[in-house]
């Protein structure tokens, strides 16, 4: 069953009220719906609030009790300090280049690949198909122990090439199981008729079938740079030079210190983490797509 | 007349050559790896080297006498279903929430949906902020609301660093259980409510006789798809606590990388990452079963 994450859904309609009694029922009823949703959004959104104010609070105002809830000083200390004192740029750089090329891969390689899974059925590709969502469901822990052994014999410990590979592991299954269900969803007749007008298979797939799974494409981009731009412990495994660092690791190194000092540049970080991936989900929000029986869209 | 149903001349060479780099990546990156593990596992590896000498099923016999693995075991029990009880409950609840019509709803929704969207390593920054024993806020408003007398240690205590960290997952994880139930919920035909009114049915017995059963088989695979994942979460847990104090919230998956990564004795990591993997099939093959049962109703 597939989902769309659209605002504009259809609801249930509220029949129209007569009598006087089903209006107070009502109206009691509607206060309930915005109490609870109000509580709802302030106990869920509280922490991200609470994340922006505090990145611009000065460190005399991030460490008293009880503690200021709008700054009484906004200042831009702590991002400055990030810069300053953290190679945040570097991890920055990093990240990007790990979570793009890592997507791109499983993109152009599953995209194409999930195209035969879903039109071809001989030769077993049915049964590829379930392999490719196992792939998918093999803990990260599990596969971390033997790539490492490959990293080390191959020379690439602290690359980012080793991040992009091991990356792929996890994306590629994903665009493959994802794009299946995807183009399955696109009618062949639409094919059948280029076919007819003289396009070869090719000629159809290309232009026809892909432009029509751009959409299906974009959404599992987004996962796949989602997970790549989270991903942990292959960078804690497999990483370790400052100049080699992605975003959540280098972040991490600095929680360890855990010194009174560096709340506020850390919590500068995460709203600046955090920017890239909320532009990308508003920019796809409503094209985003949920199939829970295809492996459920990961974010983790 | 060409057919795109049957197989065209040339199909199976545009299939061999499309899926040909799939096939090589998941092979090498899934397929190999996986039998690395397995040799690795029977390998008795020295500090610091990548193999050693054979020692058959040693490592596992280790690991099952080992009182370590028997508790990361009920910690992650601990971890996973704790974790899930609550999102499951949540998750509806919310779900629930956000299929009513309400002004504003659209914005209720993006900030309802924010945690699963921004990065692990930002969720574990800002709760471990809020957690904190002396300036942290969640201290500063359990205690103004006469909850607490002294500053809870959260992630330091023993007793409560497990909840803490299951709070940060709920927070976490909880909007996948919602996305996934608000897209059954707006499936369901509303001519089935119309019936059930004009019966004189209440909100309760439509949700019970209506709602419940008709989400049912997604909110189970929902469940168990979450259960798969959260039980070899890894990062989380890291950041929050790295597996302390003491060993209280070392699952698994920690227990894995501390023997892998942090003792470098791998063999003994891989034995204790393959039984994790063992018990996570278990669950897979239900979850496999379930969705074909699922799919053979559409």
């Amino acid at each position: 069953m597939t989902v769309t994450a659209d605002d504009n859904a259809p609801a249930r309609a509220e029949p129209r009220r007569h009598r006087q009694t089903d209006d107070v029922h009502y109206l009691a009823n509607r206060v309930m719906i915005y109490l609870l949703a109000l509580t709802a959004v302030t106990v869920v959104g509280f922490p991200l609030f609470w994340m922006v104010i505090s990145s611009f609070k000065p460190g005399s105002e991030l460490y008293i009790s009880p503690p200021t809830f709008l700054p009484n000083e906004w200042t831009l200390k702590n991002y400055r300090d990030l810069f300053v004192q953290t190679n945040f740029s570097v991890y920055f750089l990093n990240s990007l280049i790990v979570a793009a090329s890592s997507t791109a891969l499983s993109l152009v390689i599953g995209g194409l690949g999930a195209y035969s899974l879903s039109r071809f059925n001989f030769f077993g590709i049915g049964s590829f198909a379930r392999v490719a969502l196992l792939c998918y469901m093999l803990p990260e822990v599990l596969i971390v122990l033997p790539l490492y052994i490959y990293v080390i014999q191959l020379g690439l410990a602290d690359t980012l090439v080793a991040l992009i590979i091991a990356n792929t592991a996890f994306t590629l299954p994903l665009a493959l199981w994802f794009m299946r269900s995807y183009y399955n969803a696109i009618p062949m007749s639409l094919e059948e008729s280029a076919m007819v007008d003289g396009c070869t298979r090719l000629g159809a797939m290309w232009r026809v079938t892909l432009p029509l799974a751009v959409p299906g494409l974009v959404s599992v981009g987004v996962f796949s740079f989602n997970h790549a731009w989270n991903e942990f412990l292959f960078a804690l495994v497999f990483t370790s030079s400052e100049s080699k660092k992605v975003l959540p690791l280098g972040l991490a190194t600095w929680i360890g210190q855990d010194n009174i000092y560096s709340w506020g540049m850390l919590l500068a970080g995460a709203v600046l983490i955090t920017l890239p991936v909320m532009a990308f989900y508003l920019l796809v929000q409503r094209k985003l797509v949920v199939g829970l029986s295809e492996g459920g869209a990961k974010g983790e | 007349m060409p057919d795109a149903r049957t197989v065209q001349p040339g199909d199976r060479t545009l299939a061999y050559i499309t899926l040909a780099p799939s096939v090589a990546l998941l092979l090498l990156l899934s397929a190999v790896p996986t039998i690395t593990v397995l040799a690795t596992a029977m390998q008795d590896v020295g500090l610091g080297s990548l193999s050693g000498p054979w020692v058959g099923l040693d490592n596992f016999v280790w690991a099952l006498n080992y009182d370590a693995f028997w508790r990361a075991l009920w910690n992650t029990f601990y971890w996973v279903f704790g974790s899930v009880a609550v999102e499951m409950v949540l998750g509806l609840g919310i779900a629930l929430l956000l299929h009513q019509n309400f002004a504003m709803r659209g914005i209720a929704r993006a900030i309802l949906l924010a945690p699963y969207l921004i990065p692990t390593i930002v969720a574990v920054l800002v709760w471990r902020y809020m957690f904190h024993d002396i300036v942290g806020i969640l201290n500063y408003f359990l205690m103004n609301l006469g909850l607490i007398e002294r500053p809870l240690q959260w992630l330091g205590s023993t007793r409560w660093a497990m909840v803490s960290v299951i709070i940060v997952g709920v927070w976490k994880f909880f909007p996948f259980v919602v996305l996934a139930l608000l897209g059954i919920l707006q499936s369901i035909p509303q001519e089935q409510y119309e019936a059930a009114r004009i019966d004189g049915a209440s909100a309760f017995q439509q949700f019970w006789r209506i709602t419940l059963p008709y989400i049912l088989p997604v909110f189970i695979l929902t469940a168990l798809l979450r259960t798969i994942w959260t039980f070899h979460k890894f990062e989380i847990i890291y950041l929050l606590t790295g597996g302390g104090p003491l060993d209280v919230t070392t699952t698994l998956p920690i227990l894995v990388y501390q023997k892998g990564f942090v003792d470098f004795e791998l063999g003994r990591a891989a034995a204790i990452a393959i039984l994790t993997f063992v018990i996570l099939a278990a669950l897979i093959a239900v979850y496999f079963m379930l969705m074909r049962r699922a799919e053979s109703k559409q």
